[in-house]
């Protein structure tokens, strides 16, 4: 499967307001292509668009202008072929971990011991093997996470879209998972869309990092990487983010973030005055 | 509680610490002991005002008193009816009404959280009446519905159903825009959406509001057995304080306290039980 985002707009006019209100360019002729088995990565500090972008590939909002697509089809709501990680906690505290993991396969129809098969498949895949019957609020954050990225592979989707799913985590936790994440890709050869404002992060994971402005909400730069193949090949993530290919692109978007923030910060303050 | 401090004593704790630490320890494991020392604190002072006669026993009657009386009612009655007979009545009266409220309101109240034409068709009457004290419309309700026990019903149905229909309004409300889409990226339809995450979302609200009903059930009681009736705890208070058998009225008191305590414990007790992970999150 493919997906294409083809110059993507989507623009917020508030009514309540009054009439001289700016409309809200919360993304702006964005245009990405997921490919098979791609790690696409979008990069930037809040308010830059990366949520609204994903939230169009999953079908959770409509485009302004412009068009997602998966191999061809125009996307018009949510479904199962594009399973989505959220960055908040959206586990079900009524269900046991093992019932929140086979839910997607419950609403499908499957019967109870086909689904329950499946989902502790899954979570032994997560590193969740005994936890099957306990309760999600038992968890800590970054168990809850493991959770949501098995509930998602449950109606195995081709497409994975996670919204900053490790933001929320403690720095040991958050590269443990990172490493889960880069394992799960390479062994289930899914595509994934994955929003992160660590810029370490994006180069770890990602074959395609794109960075992203806000005001308007816009991708500014694109950089093809290959950290993540060198990470699956030797694995040894210490040695990937040390190298200094890999400092030297991280000191470089660094400068690409602030800069372009702050000249969009004036440009903003001039419209207003103006 | 004694065990804990034998165990502390046994390692060798200072003897003079242990029983200030052992009521510690039992405070910090349950609220218990210090709703127990308030209520043995209130009846002590209660005991002591009435045995140095602060107080005529017409206003207040000792707690042995109201104890010999209780037992009396209990055995002998009370306006023709005995402890249990009023008991009886009263708690069909507002069982009954509890299940109208209930059957009536929890789906009404999700309804209206779902769908705004039926919001908006409901609601204003609902917020309307609620403020109002039963006592004001009783009249009403007597002139339409008669002096019978259809009357009483209704009117505590009435008490209950407001808090039940709006908090099963808010459950739906309370539900996260992001659980939804986490369902609907599951593929889940509208209708699954309803059933498997908007209606357990709202369980604990609902429940909160079964709760709200059942106080507003015990304190609407005494109204509804105001007029013509002859039994209940409601009416056999009001007719011992009309001839002026204070104990009497402390009686029906503590007995409607005791019941309302207990269903409200009860649907406490339900609400852990089938909402384990409310203020978990």
């Amino acid at each position: 499967m493919t997906l294409i985002v083809e110059k993507a707009s989507v623009t917020y006019t508030n009514p309540d307001t009054s009439k001289d209100a700016l409309p809200v360019h919360a993304l702006a002729e964005a245009s990405l292509t997921i490919p098979r088995q791609g790690f696409v990565v979008a990069l930037g500090a809040s308010g830059c668009g990366k949520t609204t972008l994903l939230n169009a590939m999953a079908g959770f909002l409509r485009l302004t202008a412009g068009s997602v697509t998966v191999d061809g089809v125009p996307v018009t709501g949510p479904g199962p072929d594009r399973g989505v990680v959220f960055q908040k906690d959206t586990l079900y505290p009524w269900l046991s971990v093992l019932d929140n993991v086979a839910f997607g396969l419950k609403l499908a129809g499957f019967d109870r011991p086909k689904r329950e098969a499946k989902a502790r498949e899954l979570l032994a895949l997560v590193g969740l093997e005994g936890f099957e019957k306990s309760a999600t609020y038992q968890l800590s954050g970054g168990m809850r996470q493991r959770v949501g990225l098995a509930r998602a592979l449950a109606t195995n989707p081709e497409i994975l879209l996670m919204d900053e799913p490790l933001g929320a985590l403690d720095s040991l936790t958050r590269e443990t998972m990172q490493e889960l994440i880069v394992d799960l890709w390479a062994s289930t050869k899914k595509s994934i869309f994955f929003i992160t404002h660590s810029i370490e992060e994006a180069l770890f994971l990602g074959t395609e990092v794109v960075v992203m402005s806000p005001r308007p909400g816009r991708i500014i730069q694109r950089y093809t990487l290959d950290f993540v193949h060198r990470y699956v090949a030797a694995r040894d993530a210490s040695a990937v983010k040390s190298d200094p290919a890999f400092i030297a692109l991280r000191e470089e978007i660094r400068g690409l973030i602030h800069q372009t923030g702050a000249e969009s910060d004036g440009r903003h303050l001039l419209a207003r005055a103006g | 509680m004694v065990d804990i401090s034998l165990l502390a004593l046994a390692e060798g704790a200072a003897p003079s610490a242990w029983p200030r630490r052992a009521l510690r320890n039992a405070v910090a494991r349950r609220g218990v002991p210090i709703t127990l020392i308030s209520a043995l604190g209130l009846l002590l002072a209660w005991f002591l005002v009435t045995q140095f006669k602060l107080v005529a026993p017409l206003f207040l009657p000792s707690p042995l008193d109201v104890a010999r009386q209780f037992y009396t009612v209990a055995v002998d009655g009370f306006s023709n009816a005995t402890l249990a007979q009023h008991v009886g009545t009263s708690l069909f009266r507002i069982l009954t009404a509890f299940v109208i409220a209930t059957a009536i309101g929890v789906p009404l109240g999700l309804a209206m959280g779902l769908n705004r034409w039926v919001d908006g068709m409901f609601s204003p009457p609902i917020q309307l009446y609620w403020p109002v004290p039963p006592l004001a419309y009783l009249p009403l309700v007597i002139i339409w519905f008669g002096i019978g026990e259809t009357a009483k019903i209704i009117l505590l149905s009435l008490a209950m159903f407001a808090p039940i229909v709006i908090s099963a309004q808010a459950g739906v409300r309370s539900v996260s825009q992001a659980r939804i889409q986490a369902a609907q990226s599951l593929g889940a339809s509208k209708a699954q959406i309803i059933r498997h995450v908007v209606l357990p979302n709202a369980l604990p609200e609902i429940l909160t509001g079964l709760r709200l009903g059942i106080g507003a059930g015990w304190s609407t009681l005494v109204a509804a057995e105001l007029v013509a009736a002859t039994k209940g705890l409601g009416f056999m208070t009001l007719s011992a304080a009309q001839f002026l058998v204070t104990d009497v009225v402390f009686v029906g008191i503590l007995s409607i306290a005791a019941l309302a305590t207990i269903f409200l414990t009860v649907l406490r007790l339900l609400e852990r039980r089938l909402t384990p992970w409310k203020g978990q999150e």
